[in-house]
């Protein structure tokens, strides 16, 4: 089976990441104080840039060769080392690997190198196009490195015959498949919904190509559509961030991020573009190619305002949707109607509940801010571990049996582990009202793994077990208020510390294993500030009117915080205040700061007086400043 | 690997593919696998083993021709030219014309994953191409491909199989996770002729009496056809609990039969499905048997999933192991010798 995951840092770097003297990363938290004019924001986001540059050039070992990519483009970008990056290349693609993840580099050094690097090293990268064959991979983030990739170095070969290639087609076939596909995932994504939406590491697949592609394309409408692409992932970014840190729902996460909600690539976009949450180690390994190319990218700043000056709580409801369902569904893509509450002190998100993506799919929790994230758990929410051939094979073109131990082997080391946190489940539907979740599961007998597990912090302060059947706890300045519908056991949990290997740390988390098959988790949040204390919290959830039943289907009605009664049964349409909840009209995102309409290919992004328009249907943008 | 004693339905299936009418001197075949070697490779990374299509040669060793591809799910030939050849991948169709030393993946962004690929003996320009969602058909050699997809469902039209019978240009069967399709006029039209409500993984024509088919499934059992593939009846001694993964018959025996799957292992019949036997004794444990296979000699080949390609000369009682260690083997295909 092949493997269709991200490799991981390490091997982005050649196993040779240094911590040493990253700055941002070993230093205190960054200030959230907001730049007030776009000069200032432009003038931090160069100095990240040029920190990170200047961390990886100074990571060279004198007098010998570099040994991966991102220092030879690190190195490229600051115009160093010319003759040793040549010498560097000329080795490198001797070997060349096989796949977007070789492609994107390789396009990266090959663009940066155009006058810089020796003939013959430049004729070295032409060569590995020509001869080693690229597999495409299999997930959208896979095909938009690839066909990038495929598109710049077809501009940069034009007029070169299929024998030329490795796909035995000419420059202009080539570019013709690559523009088209691009395209393809563009008209998509601004009008049905994007796929690998909110992705915690895969963001990079997408912003790096993209900022490629507004960078390097000579036709300058597919240069404008690398750049209103970039503003709309980041613009999609800064949505769903917290400070910073981006909050669940996501399309696609992983182990580590679903809990320790700052340690994602997303925080080192974050970081680069706002600055205000620290990078995380080796800016991801990927930010370096981000880097070298990113002063390319200008931020505008509504994007900017929106990341980082919210003047009060906002609900955003955006539509997305499931990767590609080969089999076992009735359609091909689903749509996921994703909610977004933000507040100062956490937010709330979620959508739906299913599998937006077979393996790391994270459904909902919510997030609190802490001043900073580094180390902290930040997070709270309940879900079923699945591990299903049956799941693997809706989104998979593979056979049955393997697929479930094969993709432990491959960077999902948890998949089929009963005490996961990652992953979604055809069992589980979530309904959100602001700051209230309320999940049900009908899991069937015999299914792997008959149990859900609710996530408790390590970084949970007073958590207490109340006779009411409710926990409550304060995560940062966040209370929070769980009550499971079903008997539970608290367990020890040990994170899994590495992706790949399934290593694990045991790190005070606690597992709230709940073994019935008809189950459920209300979760309340508020602020602490809006409470005299915590007994005054508990006291204000005891009070809230519950009713629940779990022997056929799982029903619950509850009165919400926020004064809202809300009945949820599993299969049917939530019903708030007497009236059923209707998805079918959302809109693509609906909301104070992004408002699309579904099939518009058009995003307004709005903060205060500050207006960016990105129209896909006209290929043009209009920013405006509201009177 | 030098075959002596060609059987009657050798060279039956060798007159269908070639399309000839009369006996002629009858050459020796090719045996060829489709394996994957490279288990660890992860997209992005080195290949470092040589996967893709091996052939057997006169000493008993697998030698890789063509190009180096983890993820080559089936091969198959031009009967005319054996120098043109197409493989199903991960990327789509890839073609050769000169036996492997170029290639053109002949498929654009809108066809992904094949996972079978099958050419008309009899109208040998037409390709047919095995898609996660339908079916792709070219009538010139691969140069361009098209959708053909009436009849198929809107969804469940995933194929994992598409065979062509050899005795009618145009009529292929498409094994699909509704069930198998027929097509009798190039993919134009399709029928459904066995429903199924999981996956169809594979579809093979008798080499002794075209006539005869056999199908096998993910969780409905095996099926055979003695009316050309118009009705079914399901083998009651085979298994439906978990999947079979392919199917395949002995081209030296009309009743045997072996099957292959990840749960039970190997299955075999040696009196045209009235009874099976396990034939797992001998291999490693357990019997993870991604696919059967049986050569011009009547060896049974069986690929343990990641372990090594293993062989009976008694089909299936006593095995021993061959090479490609490590490795998946995704098809098996036996191939007159091409003079070309």
């Amino acid at each position: 089976m092949i493997a269709r995951l991200f490799l991981i840092f390490s091997w982005a770097l050649g196993g040779a990441v240094i911590l040493l003297a990253q700055p941002a990363f070993v230093g205190p938290a960054p200030s959230r104080a907001i730049l007030p004019t776009p000069e200032l924001q432009r003038a931090a986001y160069l100095a990240r840039i040029d920190e990170i540059l200047a961390w990886r050039s100074s990571q060279a070992k004198p007098g010998e060769l570099f040994p991966e990519m991102t220092m030879i483009a690190t190195k490229l970008a600051l115009h160093q080392d010319a003759e040793l990056c040549s010498r560097s290349v000329i080795a490198l693609m001797k070997t060349p690997a096989s796949g977007p993840f070789w492609m994107f580099p390789t396009v990266n050094v090959a663009f940066l190198g155009r006058d810089q690097l020796s003939l013959e090293a430049r004729q070295s990268i032409r060569k590995a196009w020509s001869r080693e064959m690229q597999i495409r991979g299999d997930t959208e983030n896979h095909w938009v490195m690839y066909y990038t990739s495929l598109y710049l170095m077809a501009e940069l070969y034009p007029h070169e015959p299929g024998s030329s290639w490795y796909s035995g087609k000419s420059s202009e076939e080539n570019l013709a498949e690559a523009k088209a596909y691009l395209i393809d995932w563009m008209n998509l994504a601004t009008t049905v919904g994007q796929g690998e939406f909110n992705p915690t590491h895969y963001i990079g697949e997408y912003a790096i190509p993209m900022l490629y592609l507004a960078t390097w394309a000579q036709d300058p409408a597919m240069r404008l559509r690398g750049k209103m692409t970039l503003d709309w992932l980041f613009a999609d970014l800064a949505e769903n961030t917290l400070n910073g840190v981006l909050h669940g729902a996501n399309a696609r996460t992983d182990d580590i991020s679903v809990i320790e909600r700052g340690k994602a690539l997303a925080s080192f976009f974050s970081w680069v573009l706002f600055g205000n949450v620290p990078p995380i180690a080796a800016y991801g390994g990927w930010g370096i190619y981000f880097a070298t190319v990113a002063q390319n990218y200008e931020l505008p700043e509504v994007i900017y305002r929106i990341a980082v000056d919210r003047p009060s709580d906002y609900l955003q409801r955006d539509l997305k949707r499931t990767r590609r369902r080969w089999r076992n569904s009735d359609v091909l893509m689903a749509p996921i109607y994703k909610t977004n509450y933000t507040r100062r002190d956490y937010a709330v998100g979620s959508y739906q509940g299913g599998l937006a993506d077979p393996i790391q799919t994270h459904v909902w929790d919510v997030t609190w801010d802490v001043p900073d994230p580094r180390g902290v758990h930040n997070t709270m929410f309940s879900m079923h571990p699945v591990s299903s051939s049956y799941d693997l094979q809706t989104y998979f073109a593979e056979l049955p049996d393997q697929m479930a131990k094969e993709v432990t082997k491959e960077g999902k080391a948890s998949y089929d582990s009963p005490d996961k946190f990652l992953g979604g489940s055809r069992f589980e539907q979530v309904f959100q009202d602001l700051d209230t979740v309320i999940a049900l599961y009908d899991i069937p007998v015999g299914t792997r793994f008959p149990h859900i597990n609710g996530f408790l912090s390590k970084d949970l302060l007073q958590l207490t077990v109340d006779p009411s059947g409710w926990i409550f706890a304060q995560g940062g300045s966040c209370y929070l208020a769980y009550r499971p519908l079903a008997a539970y056991q608290l367990r020890p949990v040990a994170r899994v510390k590495s992706s790949m290997t399934g290593e694990r740390a045991s790190l005070g988390d606690q597992q709230l294993f709940s073994p019935y098959l008809k189950n459920g988790t209300i979760v309340q949040a508020a602020a602490v500030s809006e409470f005299k204390d915590f007994a005054a919290f508990q006291a204000a959830i005891r009070a809230l009117p519950l009713s629940f039943q779990l022997a056929t289907k799982p029903t619950v009605t509850f009165q919400t915080l926020r004064g809202k009664v809300v009945t949820c049964t599993f299969g049917a349409a939530p019903i708030v205040n007497g009236q059923p909840f209707d998805y079918t009209p959302w809109k693509l995102f609906e909301g104070p700061y992004l408002n699309a309409e579904k099939g518009a290919g058009r995003l307004t992004i709005t903060h205060g007086a500050l207006e960016r328009i990105l129209d896909f249907k006209t290929l043009s943008i209009t920013d405006r400043v509201k009177l | 690997m030098v075959i002596k004693n060609i059987t009657g339905p050798l060279v039956g299936l060798l007159l269908c593919s070639l399309g000839v009418a009369a006996p002629t001197p009858i050459p020796a075949y090719d045996f060829y696998v489709c394996a994957n070697i490279n288990r660890n490779y992860v997209i992005g990374s080195k290949i470092v083993t040589m996967n893709g299509v091996y052939r057997r040669d006169a000493a008993g060793a697998w030698q890789h021709f063509g190009y180096n591809d983890s993820g080559i799910t089936a091969v198959a030939f031009d009967p005319r030219d054996h120098r043109v050849w197409y493989t199903s991948a991960l990327n789509g169709l890839w073609r050769t014309l000169d036996g492997g030393k170029s290639w053109r993946m002949c498929n654009g962004w809108e066809m992904t994953e094949a996972r079978d690929v099958a050419v008309d003996p009899n109208a040998p320009d037409h390709v047919y191409l095995a898609l996660p969602d339908g079916v792709a058909v070219s009538t010139d050699r691969a140069q361009t491909l098209e959708r053909r997809e009436n009849g198929l469902p809107e969804r469940g039209k995933y194929t994992q199989v598409i065979k062509v019978d050899r005795t009618q240009a145009g009529r292929v069967f498409a094994g699909c996770e509704l069930g198998i399709y027929l097509t009798d006029d190039g993919a134009a039209h399709w029928r459904q002729v066995l429903p199924t409500k999981e996956m169809v993984t594979d579809i093979q024509q008798s080499p002794h009496d075209p006539q005869v088919w056999l199908a096998v499934t993910q969780n409905a059992g095996a099926w055979r056809s003695t009316d050309g593939g118009v009705t079914w009846i399901n083998f009651p001694n085979v298994p439906t609990s978990r999947a079979l993964y392919n199917v395949t018959f002995d081209v030296t025996q009309a009743s045997r039969y072996a099957i292959g799957s990840w749960a039970h292992g190997v299955l075999t019949t040696e009196d045209g499905g009235v009874t099976w036997q396990d034939r797992n004794a001998g291999l490693p444990a357990p019997h993870r048997v991604w696919r059967v296979g049986v050569d011009p000699a009547g060896w049974l080949y069986a690929s343990v999933f990641g372990e090594t390609l293993y062989v009976s000369k008694d089909f299936g009682r006593t095995w021993r192991a061959d090479a490609l260690v490590g490795s998946v083997v995704n098809n098996f295909l036996i191939l007159p010798r091409s003079v070309n």
